[in-house]
């Protein structure tokens, strides 16, 4: 009852050879029907039909397409869908969704269908997320975490954990209650050994959090060094395009330049900086204002030194400002050998290497490099463990994880039973929250708002 | 003959005496209608009232005005703090009693009430007009008109009494004819119908026992009462013996097990899985090694005990030869065989909150007719029932204790909310506020309500009054006071706590493990409002801050949980609402939904099997239809 059947545009935007339209809602076939008049009755579910589509005004066809039924249960909502794939174009795709306004169906917002297919049962909460990130995924390794996450991966280790959580009230409620009983009580350290463990699985999932959050925005890359010290050519040659203006002279970057960069499937937003130098230059000071900025907020600086030149007082007075590691590249590695450099005083000094922007060399060792340094722990490929990449996720987990922790001390510290488990249940509710049981809508809201319409 | 009442109540057991009692002090002219007056307030299975969470409720039960904890009080012979040696948030009051003074006592406190009369005979029929109960008929044809109606029938409504294989008897108790017309009666109403059972061991003679071969139980101190407004004469002390049942009775049982009423078929109802016969405890956990079984006095001037843990339906020679296996009972004389009984309950998501049944008007269930066991939890129902059948009579809203309030709501918003499949008992687990439904603050949780519902009489109100006032006194005395490290050192050294460095408020001394409240007054310096703090402390008031204070932190944050939760049952849901139309939801919760009818979102919640998903749709489609009400008004 009184619930709408929607319709949107569900591919991108643009020229493109073919787009889909969605409609999902009670009222889905009758729309196809009305837009297909030539059809007598609706196709076999799950088969694609090749329709001609017409205005249900005027009858004067717009395109011909291909239709796909979905019944309900069945489909991504769970309601009746139809799924109507169409020439791409501006134009096209418009005229087939104000056809299905037209007859009945309501422009959706954004995110509704993944919305319904949630309220349905069709996916919970996480998983619903997970389909927003595969959309927005910028890295395979983003894209990777986002699909464990369509596949229950976080699902299923919160679930057992909750049930973990569960049982240990139990074990501990049952001693309340029948203190009378045949079996004698369980012991106090079986319970706090599995506390233990309940907080061990939930800092191993936390653990993957810092590198999860990253994995969402992109690692902050920054090229940072004097003047004139080749920083926009490396950072034009990481990109492979001539982003930066590349001078002979010093100071030419001015403003920051950020891009994303996938380097070994890993998202990271690199950032050429202006040169670093004491200046009177009212431009160049602002530029380097924003340069010492982004210093300060960086998970790794690139510090680019011409491989000719020595480190100075200054170089190191500028590193000072950042407490990310720093990657010391020694650039125009092709017009000079070396001089025998001490680096090992500069502060943070995660590796470094010798580069060559017009040579290439270097290059491949600092794609391979930069992943190791802001993802090592992800690095090497597949673990089992499902990465958190979301701040709702990370917060209860570390709510649930201090109450846990608590709750163990509370007993191990003498407390009686009863009293240390009262830091159970707002641990079970933490995690039920991230699975989606939740009773306010506003945070319904809060997860949905981030999709595009048409998902 | 007719005659004229506001509640009238049939049946005398637990359920029915509160019911009765709650009604006429709540100044309603009240009739209690049963079969056998001289078995009003019977123990018909084992004479002990209290136990983990049940003592808190005869507690709450007593402190709503109710006629449990003096009755406990007269006639207990053996008294234990369940727990004592965890928390006390979770302790549980438990006494032994004397099978013959529990009903005598119960006799003296109805005759107290002004409002109440008794009646003998067995009631047959409801008068109804509509869908409204108006009265009931005795076997005899005497009418009974009244404006609400308490049925309290327990295991009487079409009963059957099990000892082994035989066909069995049509009985309510041992001994006591079923009630047939009346089960006849409701189910004709088009009430949904059920069927559970339970079951009693054999009784034994003393004299037979050897006491050697048996471990004694002696009771704790007399301390703690049960009935917070009389003090009444506690009579003299008896110790329990503790023995147990091993291999040799497990023989016999899985030898006979054929024979046994409740495993060979003839018995179709569900037993109570916490309560377990021992043919169930046999059958279920092969492993055990042993089994504990309790010997209880039945009373001061009986040798009889009552042998707890062996229920049964096993014939009575295999009952007998079962308990020579038990070390102690070697050449032992049964008095009385094990039986088990089956009878119809009623399955309580037809009622509301307030047990008045959702079809019929003025008409209330409490008890076992509801699908409970226990004696406290059908006396707890009895107080909600009574106080709510003479509130439908004054024409004002019901009186429903909430699930952080009483252990009583728990047990009422249980059986309405998630319904029973087995005879229904209280446990400290059923409550998600644990430490709030505590046995030292009932008098604080309750008294106020009882109060203002108009329980008390003028005397009870004032030691009410008293002890929430000495309370008070001691809460403020603790926060304002304290203690120097001169004071404080000796009795913090003695709990193994650190030694002061300076001065320290008493509140935050009481906080440390092992630190009792007690030494803590006797260590303060002699000043006038400690004096007047300590003045003619009632039993339990000292204890009952203590705890508070003690677990501030803790309380406090349940107290907090709770409010949450109030904020959801602020969401009321009408009780017209179309369910079944609901499409968005899934089927199983709509059909679930419609049975129970929820009044707010929050018991929406509690309602099993409806997930979080169809939680949200069922707000959605709750807004949808009020917008729609709003645009078609």
């Amino acid at each position: 009852m009184d619930v709408d059947t929607i319709a949107a545009i569900s591919t991108g935007p643009g020229a493109g050879a073919i787009a889909m339209v969605r409609i999902s809602g009670p009222v889905s076939s009758e729309i196809l029907l009305r837009l297909a008049p030539a059809l007598e009755e609706m196709p076999a579910p799950r088969t694609a039909s090749v329709v001609d589509l017409c205005e249900p005004g005027d009858g004067e066809v717009i395109d011909r397409a291909v239709a796909t039924y979905y019944r309900s249960p069945e489909s991504y909502t769970g309601e009746d869908v139809v799924e109507i794939t169409c020439h791409g174009g501006v134009i096209g795709p418009r005229l087939v969704l104000s056809a299905c306004l037209a007859a009945g169906a309501r422009q959706a917002e954004a995110g509704e269908f993944t919305k319904r297919a949630y309220l349905r049962g069709k996916l919970d909460l996480i998983q619903a997320e997970a389909v927003s990130d595969l959309i927005d995924a910028r890295s395979r390794a983003f894209h990777r975490a986002a699909l464990r996450h369509m596949e229950h991966g976080l699902s299923t280790r919160i679930t057992a954990l909750r049930e973990s959580l569960v049982r240990l009230e139990a074990l501990l409620v049952h001693h309340i209650d029948f203190p009378e009983e045949d079996e004698p009580p369980v012991a106090l350290d079986v319970i706090t050994e599995e506390a233990k463990r309940v907080v061990q699985e939930l800092d191993a999932l936390l653990a993957t959090a810092p590198e999860g959050e990253l994995l969402r925005e992109g690692a902050l890359t920054v090229f940072a060094g004097r003047p004139n010290a080749g920083k926009s050519s490396v950072f034009n040659a990481l990109l492979g395009e001539e982003r930066a203006i590349v001078t002979e002279e010093p100071g030419t970057t001015r403003d920051a330049l950020e891009e994303t960069v996938q380097l070994g499937g890993f998202p990271f937003r690199l950032v050429d900086t202006a040169g670093l130098r004491e200046s009177d230059g009212r431009v160049e000071q602002l530029g380097i204002e924003v340069a010492l900025r982004y210093l300060k907020g960086a998970d790794i600086v690139l510090f680019c030194i011409p491989a000719a030149a020595k480190t100075s007082a200054e170089d190191r007075k500028f590193l000072e400002t950042t407490a990310a590691p720093v990657v010391l590249l020694e650039t125009k590695a092709d017009l000079a050998e070396g001089p025998e450099r001490d680096s090992t005083d500069l502060k943070g000094l995660a590796g470094a290497v010798q580069v060559s922007a017009l040579s290439g060399q270097g290059l491949d060792q600092i794609r391979q490099l930069l992943p190791e340094l802001a993802y090592s722990g992800l690095v090497g490929g597949l673990s089992d463990q499902p990465v958190l990449t979301r701040q709702r996720h990370i917060r209860a987990l570390k709510i649930a994880r201090s109450e846990v922790e608590l709750f163990r001390n509370s007993l191990e510290g003498g407390l009686p039973a009863e009293i240390a488990s009262t830091h159970l249940r707002p641990a079970e509710t933490a995690l039920e929250e991230v699975l989606g049981v939740i009773t306010v809508d506003d945070v319904l809201d809060v997860v949905f708002r981030e999709f595009c319409v048409g998902k | 003959m007719e005659l004229r009442y506001d509640v009238i109540v049939v049946g005398g057991g637990h359920a029915g005496v509160e019911a009765a009692a709650a009604s006429a002090r709540a100044g309603v002219r009240t009739v209690l209608i049963t079969p056998d007056l001289s078995r009003i307030g019977q123990m018909s299975c084992n004479p002990a009232i209290g136990g983990i969470a049940k003592g808190v409720v005869a507690r709450e039960v007593d402190v709503l005005g109710g006629v449990m904890g003096r009755a406990t009080d007269a006639s207990r012979i053996q008294f234990r703090m369940l727990n004592r040696s965890k928390g006390p948030a979770v302790w549980g009051p438990r006494a032994q009693c004397d099978r013959s003074l529990y009903p005598v006592a119960v006799r003296r406190v109805l005759d107290e009430l002004e409002n109440l009369d008794l009646f003998q005979e067995m009631v047959g029929d409801l008068v109804l007009e509509g869908t409204r109960v108006t009265g009931v008929r005795t076997q005899g044809g005497i009418t009974f008109y009244g404006t609400a109606v308490v049925i309290t029938a327990g295991t009487f409504l079409r009963g059957r009494i099990h000892v082994g294989q035989e066909a069995g008897v049509g009985a309510g108790r041992a001994g006591e004819p079923p009630s047939i017309a009346l089960a006849e009666g409701l189910e004709s109403l088009g009430l949904e119908m059920a069927r559970f059972k339970t079951g009693t061991p054999p009784r034994i003679d003393g004299r037979s026992v050897d006491f050697s071969r048996v471990e004694r139980q002696d009771g704790d101190d007399q301390g703690i009462r049960f009935a917070a407004y009389t003090e009444e004469i506690i009579p003299a002390q008896r110790p329990c013996w503790i023995t147990w049942a091993s291999d040799g009775l497990k023989k016999v049982v899985s030898d006979n097990l054929e024979q046994s009423a409740l495993h060979g078929g003839e018995i179709s109802g569900r037993g109570p899985r916490y309560c377990p016969s021992i043919e169930d405890k046999v059958v279920r956990f092969p492993n055990a090694p042993r089994h504990q079984v309790f010997l209880e006095p039945e009373g001061l001037h009986t040798t009889e005990l009552y042998v707890n843990g062996l229920s049964t339906s096993l014939p009575a020679n295999v009952q007998r030869d079962f308990l020579q296996t038990v070390p102690g009972l070697e050449s032992v004389v049964m008095t009385k065989a094990g039986y088990a009984i089956e009878y119809d309950y009623f399955p309580p998501h037809q009622l509301f909150h307030s047990l008045e049944l959702k079809e019929i008007s003025g008409l209330f269930f409490a008890g076992q007719i509801n699908g409970t066991t226990g004696y406290e939890e059908a006396a707890g129902q009895g107080v909600v029932a009574g106080i709510n059948a003479a509130l439908k009579v004054k024409g004002e809203g019901p009186f429903i204790l909430r699930r952080d309030q009483a252990y009583i709501g728990v047990l009422i918003d249980d059986l309405v909310t998630r319904g029973v499949d087995e005879p229904y008992r209280l446990f400290t687990s059923r409550a998600e506020f644990r430490l709030l439904l505590r046995q030292d603050n009932a008098v604080r949780r309750l008294g106020p309500l009882a109060r203002e519902v108009g329980l008390l009489t003028k005397e009870q109100t004032q030691v009410l009054k008293d002890r929430l006032d000495q309370e008070n006194k001691l809460v403020a005395w603790f926060h304002n006071t304290t203690l120097a490290p001169k004071d404080a050192d000796p009795l913090l050294v003695e709990a193994g706590s650190e030694p002061l460095s300076g001065s320290v408020k008493a509140v935050e001394l009481l906080r440390r493990p092992g630190v009792r409240a007690r030494d803590l007054l006797g260590a303060a310096s002699a000043d006038s409002e400690i004096a007047e703090a300590k003045e003619g402390l009632r039993t339990g008031v000292l204890r009952a801050v203590e705890v508070e204070l003690k677990y501030e932190g803790y309380v406090e944050r349940e107290r907090e949980r709770a409010a949450r939760l109030a904020e959801q049952s602020k969401v009321l849901l009408d009780y017209d609402l179309p369910y079944l139309e609901f499409e968005t939801l899934s089927y199983e919760s709509r059909e679930k939904l419609a049975r129970i009818k929820p009044e707010t979102f929050a018991q929406a919640a509690r309602v099993p099997g409806v997930s979080p998903a169809d939680l949200q749709n069922l707000l959605l489609e709750v807004r949808r239809a009020h917008t729609r009400e709003k645009q078609s008004g």
